[in-house]
């Protein structure tokens, strides 16, 4: 190994705090040296995961995130420079983390945020309209996600306490939450990432699509007695569900 | 030569909007090395009216790994729709084995850490085809082992890769604090002709009273020691391209540019501020 990477091998471990390389850094004055990169890296990941779950930040507070925020960047510390990014994990860390066992809805509400993370950040792409929709009804091809659409079961009523955080929201949103299981779509329609509540028929239309079905396909797999298509398809076209066809 | 600012996306409007001749915007490019979506439409707008500068923090050009390839693919792509007035990194190492530390790290300063670097940078400059300025960070502690200080190292880098420097003035001083050398006689053994750009920023102190530390924090306003080395630079070498930072404790738009202005102003008193980045 040459000098570098020995140097480097032991800065890392003794960043992570492992009690042999951090005593080949015992002079005092790199010790502190230490201390500060090891607090500033650790204050890059966890600002960034504060930016990334304000919802979870607001349920908890500031001292109980940062404390949790910690721990993560201390078991999961990021592994890519893109920190807007980091988070991937966080929910399931949260839904195992002590600290917040009688809160299980706040595992939900990560995830979500997760989801909505990555549709900000996910490939631009032209969504389906009513007319293009109309046009790929004549046709035998896939109707195809747009790249930005997450979509997710939760046990807890995270999208509707999600929408309660945004600054739009009614005042006594968190009041009169809905306290039950959520299906959520996260989509991006006009560059601006949304969250909704969708219905079971809904889930089974967008598994549909996942799975490469077409229009018929589609709604066959979201039929039920009960099933309004037409109000189903304008509402999933209003969010910016599907991918516009190439032409 | 003009002065320029740290694009933050709670300034777009201000940013769109701002009739000041030669401002420029410069971004943390790794906030961008996404695939798409509102932000980096925002940067694309921006880019259709101003300059952008991108600066990274996560080449971690003076690590043993050399740059990752899918990270210089995803700042290429950048690269290649921003077409940037410049396109800079630090003098450190982020990466270890996978994992990311999210700071400037240190490493001695040796000739074998050199040749390291120097095929570090070349495969960057090479990889975007497009030069590369290279920032001295903030140091916190001299380490033992190295064989040359930061300025020889930076002018041996860049004579032997064609890269340019990236002063930052406010690491100068944080370092020269620190580690108890003249900030002064640093300034004034940067080669002139090598300096592509220049970063002016605010810093901390740790508050220990019996010797108190720097920290390189980006939260508050340039202080007036680092002014002062900025004119004495300037002075010396003309007018260079200089970016007013501020990563945190953001202030209003019209704050950050009061702060441009100044530098603006040290410029033409030196002989003139060209038009241009």
């Amino acid at each position: 190994m040459s000098e570098l990477a020995t140097f480097q091998q032991a800065f890392a471990l003794a960043l992570a705090g492992e009690a042999t390389a951090v005593a080949m850094f015992a002079d005092p004055a790199v010790a502190r040296a230490l201390a500060v990169h090891r607090n500033t890296s650790a204050k890059a990941a966890q600002d960034a995961l504060a930016a990334n779950f304000p919802v979870v930040r607001a349920l908890v507070g500031e001292d109980s995130f940062a404390a949790c925020a910690a721990a993560f960047v201390e078991r999961r510390p990021p592994c890519d420079p893109r920190l807007c990014l980091y988070g991937e994990g966080f929910a399931a860390f949260i839904a195992d983390y002590p600290p917040f066992a009688e809160a299980p809805y706040l595992s939900d509400v990560a995830a979500l945020e997760r989801l909505v993370t990555e549709a900000l950040f996910a490939a631009d792409a032209e969504a389906l309209d009513g007319a293009g929709f109309v046009r790929a009804l004549d046709r035998d091809s896939p109707l195809i996600l747009h790249p930005a659409v997450r979509f997710v079961a939760v046990g807890a009523p995270a999208a509707s306490i999600w929408l309660a955080h945004q600054p739009d929201a009614p005042a006594d949103a968190l009041e009169r939450l809905p306290w039950t299981q959520e299906t959520v779509l996260v989509s991006r329609p006009a560059m601006s990432v949304q969250v909704a509540v969708i219905d079971a028929a809904a889930l089974a239309f967008l598994k549909a699509c996942q799975g490469g079905a077409t229009v018929a396909e589609a709604a066959l797999a979201a039929a039920a007695p009960d099933t309004d298509l037409s109000s189903l398809v304008a509402t999933l076209i209003a969010a910016g569900a599907f991918r516009a066809a190439l032409a | 030569m003009t002065a320029g600012l740290g694009f933050k996306t709670d300034h777009l409007a201000e940013a769109l909007t701002s009739r000041a001749a030669g401002l420029w915007f410069e971004v943390h490019a790794e906030n961008y090395m996404v695939e798409g979506g509102p932000r980096l439409a925002a940067l694309l707008a921006l880019r259709a009216r101003r300059p952008i500068a991108l600066h990274g923090v996560g080449l971690s050009i003076a690590s043993v790994q050399p740059p990752a390839p899918e990270h210089l693919a995803r700042l290429k792509a950048l690269a290649d729709r921003i077409e940037p007035a410049a396109v800079s990194d630090h003098l450190a190492w982020q990466r270890w084995e996978g994992g990311h530390h999210a700071d400037f790290l240190p490493f001695p300063r040796t000739q074998a850490a050199l040749d390291i670097v120097v095929d570090n940078v070349d495969r960057v400059q090479t990889a975007l085809n497009r030069p590369l300025l290279v920032e001295n960070p903030s140091l916190y502690a001299d380490l033992p082992g190295h064989e040359m200080d930061e300025a020889e190292f930076l002018t041996q880098l860049a004579q032997r890769t064609g890269c340019g420097l990236l002063v930052d003035v406010n690491n100068i001083f944080v370092s020269a604090a620190n580690l108890g050398f003249k900030a002064q006689a640093r300034i004034d053994a940067i080669p002139g002709q090598l300096v592509g750009e220049i970063h002016l920023a605010g810093h901390a102190c740790d508050g220990d009273p019996a010797s108190p530390l720097l920290i390189d924090s980006h939260d508050a306003a340039v202080s007036d020691a680092v002014w002062a080395l900025y004119r004495r630079l300037i002075a010396r070498i003309g007018p260079r391209p200089t970016l007013i930072e501020r990563d945190d404790k953001i202030p209003p738009f019209d704050v950050l540019m009061v702060e441009r202005e100044i530098a603006q102003t040290i410029m033409v008193a030196s002989g003139g501020a060209a038009e241009h980045v």
